[in-house]
Formats: structure tokens, sequence, C-alpha cells
């Protein structure tokens, strides 16, 4: 039978996490590899020895009919094994509420998402040397897609260059992502087998005042499914503000990112696409240092 | 639209409750006076800097003067100064004591608010700075070594200090 899980339980399992990390306030901290973007990534690093935990809470919803909710909760540890090299690991979970959306079966349940891993190398520092550079490496194995929750058996590795540019004494960040995805065992949630995708991120943000940052971020994505690059599926790209606040600790991340271009092959629309994407994504982080 | 609500609920509460400020005092500004010229006295240099000054030292030390550092005169000479870096995301506080001569006497390191990073207060590094003036090029990876994973720290007290060497070349010499 499968769990009820309602969204008022995840934002209390966050909630909690958060106040936990708040009052442990005698744990000694890092600072590094914060996220100042919900979707864009840094070239930082964790420094040897330290830990940083996340709890991100993504919400997709609006699609051109019916009404979608799509909330991906990701809890992840990260550890600095080097001062240039760390690893993670992930748990996803999933709440889909989903009614009247075409193609997409009626759905109001939990499920679990599956695990993803990552290792990030960092070649050169934003802080030292001209351009921070880090090479990325995820891999993951999904039991339900992130559309409509339905079963799967997905696995990925999805390889990512990062770049990092600072400007007027590290208050001006400026941040470029771009990687690529194989995947399979994507049916039966997607018509699809296996797929090939691309994707893109970029984001400026400045440090408007001590412990705060502001910007905008931008990301990209694009299918191929059965790795064929003459059977395009979708292409979409999101855009839109992201706040960042920090303390010694813990740091926050507020984003939310609109669907400003979208195109699929099966879609009549031209200027957005909803297959297996939304308007709106809306994503927060947190994040303690250990 | 209650859904909205929740969703901002924790990101709300988390800010609402921030917690104090773990700033790390280690020292006031009496103390590192005092470790850094022991029995002697200081008196407040009354001097104001000019805006042709300020852009000589920032222009000489490669670094922007945010907020006009706290100077003093030191008795049988040198200069005691108290300036401030950007840290990740709040200021970094630090102390430099120069001889008459405006070579670095020592530095002292009196507020961080980062938490990781504070390795810039270790004897070792900062007796890498003793002895550097402005006709050094006081930079990470030349005459000052890194602190690997401590980097932005590192770089920024560098250019703290390369900044107060600057001031005393163009306003106090």
């Amino acid at each position: 039978m499968e769990k009820r899980f309602t969204f008022n339980h995840l934002a209390a399992s966050g909630l909690g996490l958060a106040a936990c990390a708040l009052f442990a306030g005698n744990i000694p901290s890092a600072r590094a590899d914060e996220n100042l973007f919900g979707f864009v990534r840094g070239a930082e690093t964790l420094p040897k020895g330290h830990f940083d935990f996340y709890q991100t809470l993504t919400l997709r919803t609006s699609k051109d009919a019916g009404v979608y909710r799509g909330w991906d909760s990701d809890t992840e540890l990260e550890y600095g094994f080097t001062d240039k090299f760390q690893a993670s690991i992930a748990l996803d979970n999933r709440y889909i509420y989903n009614r009247g959306v075409e193609d997409l079966p009626d759905a109001n349940h939990f499920t679990f998402g599956g695990v993803e891993s990552a290792m990030k190398y960092r070649l050169l520092s934003p802080f030292k040397d001209p351009v921070g550079l880090a090479l990325r490496l995820e891999g993951g194995w999904l039991l339900h897609d992130e559309v409509g929750g339905l079963l799967e058996h997905e696995m990925y590795v999805a390889p990512e260059v990062i770049l990092q540019k600072n400007f007027f004494d590290d208050t001006l960040v400026t941040e470029l992502n771009y990687g690529v995805e194989w995947a399979w065992g994507k049916d039966p949630a997607e018509q699809y087998y296996k797929e090939f995708s691309m994707q893109g991120g970029a984001g400026v943000t400045y440090r408007f005042a001590p412990n705060w940052f502001l910007g905008v971020e931008g990301h990209v994505r694009s299918e191929w499914p059965l790795f064929n690059f003459g059977n395009f599926e979708h292409v979409v790209v999101y855009a839109g503000p992201a706040l960042h606040y920090a303390r010694e600790r813990w740091w926050v991340t507020l984003s939310y990112n609109y669907q400003v271009y979208g195109h699929g092959v099966d879609e009549s629309a031209r200027s957005q696409t909803f297959a297996e994407e939304t308007r709106h994504e809306i994503r927060f982080k947190v994040g303690f240092n250990f | 639209m209650s859904d909205w609500k929740t969703f901002v609920l924790p990101a709300a509460l988390v800010l609402s409750t921030s917690a104090p400020c773990f700033a790390n005092v280690y020292l006031t500004t009496d103390q590192a006076q005092k470790l850094i010229f022991p029995g002697a006295s200081c008196t407040p240099w009354e001097g104001k800097l000019t805006e042709a000054q300020k852009k000589a030292i920032e222009k000489t030390s490669d670094l922007r003067i945010r907020k006009d550092p706290q100077i003093w005169h030191v008795s049988g000479g040198g200069w005691f100064i108290v300036d401030e870096v950007l840290g990740k995301h709040e200021y970094i506080t630090f102390a430099v004591g120069l001889t008459a001569g405006g070579a670095v006497k020592q530095i002292e390191i009196i507020e961080y608010r980062e938490s990781y990073g504070s390795e810039v207060r270790g004897d070792q590094w900062r007796a890498q700075f003793v002895g550097k003036t402005a006709k050094d090029p006081l930079r990470l990876d030349q005459d000052i070594k890194n602190i690997s994973g401590a980097t932005l720290s590192s770089r920024h007290v560098t250019e703290g200090v390369r900044r107060a060497c600057a001031f005393y070349d163009i306003v106090l010499k």
C-alpha cells in the first residue's frame, strides 16, 4: 500500500531539520560550496575533512491544463576528501499531485525517487586563479520519475563543467555550468528506454549587504530519446531570481524560475512545453556545515 | 495558495529566527596593541584622508577602501592600524603594526566572523608578513603562501595588509 504523504509533512521535516541545526551552535563548521543559486553550481569545493548537509525542496507547478504540483525533496550529505575534491550522496523523494493533466494519470502520492551520488574536483580556484574551474560527475539510480512519480528503473551518469568568475572583491559572483546526461531504464514511466540530454545554467549574483546575495539565474535542458540526435524531444529554458542568505553555520537559498521558452515535438504551443516540464520551478535549499 | 504559504514558511522561519552572530572576537583593539607594541603607548591619528590619497591607495593596493581604517601613532615610532576586509559574507577585522620605516612588525586577527578559514590566525602564516613594505608584492602565491581550503580569507587578509602598507607609503610616511 502506498504511503500517503502531504506537503505539510515535507515542510515540517525541512523546518525541523533547520531548527535542529540552528540550535547546534557549538558545532565547528565550514562555509565552502554554499549554493548561491537554486539551480546553478559554483566551482568551490568543501575543505578537507568537512561535511555539508543539504535539504532541497523543489516545487514544479502549472502545466497547460489541469492542476499539477510536483515536489522533490533531496537530502544530501557531502564530504571534502581533499581541499579540491568532494563527494556526496543524496536521497530523493517525490510528492506528486496531479489532476486533469493531459497524458498523465491523476495522482496524489508520495514516492521514493532514488539515490544519487556526485563528485566534484576543483582544478582552479575562483578566489585565486583568473577563473574558477571544476569538473563534476553525477550518477544515480531512480525508482520513480519526477513527472508523474511513475515506476522506472533509471540509471544515469552526468558529467559537467563548472566555471566561476568573481568580481569586486568577490562581491559579484558569476557561474556557468554545462553538462550532458546519459540515462537508461526510463521506461515504463516514459515512452523510450534511454535518453540523452544536454543541460546548462548561468547565474550572476551580488552581495548587496553582509550575508545576503541577490541575483538571477537561468537553466536550459534539451533531450534526445534513444541517444539519437535525429529524435529531438524538447528544449526548455527557465530563468528567474535567486536570493541567498548565510550565517556562520548554515545558509539558505530561495530561487524562482519561470519557463521563458520551451519547445516540444509533440506539442502545438511553441513558446512553452509541458509534457515533462512546468511553468514554474521554485527551489528552497538549506545547508548546514560541519 | 495555501501551498505557497506552506512552501515559504520554512524559509521565513529560518530567517526570522536567525541565531545571534557567532562572531569570534579573538582580541580587543587594546589587546592587539599590547601584543604588537608591548609597553608602548598609542595616540589616535587625527589626520583625514583626502579623496586623492584614497584613490592613490586604492590604485597602489589594488583594493577598494570601503571604510577608513583606525590609525594610532605609537610612542617610540611606528603605527598601529586596525582595518577590515571582506570575508565570504562578513568582515574580517585585523590589526597591522608598522615600524617607523613602514615595515610590517606583526599582524593580528582581531575578529573573524567566518567559521572556516580561521587558519589565517596561525602564527606561521602571519609570520610571512613580517618585514614586508609597500615595495613588496604582498600577493598570494608570490611572496605570501596560500592556505589551501581558506583561499578567500588568505587573499583578502593579504590584500588588507597591502592596503595598510600603501596607506603608510602615501599618507603616513
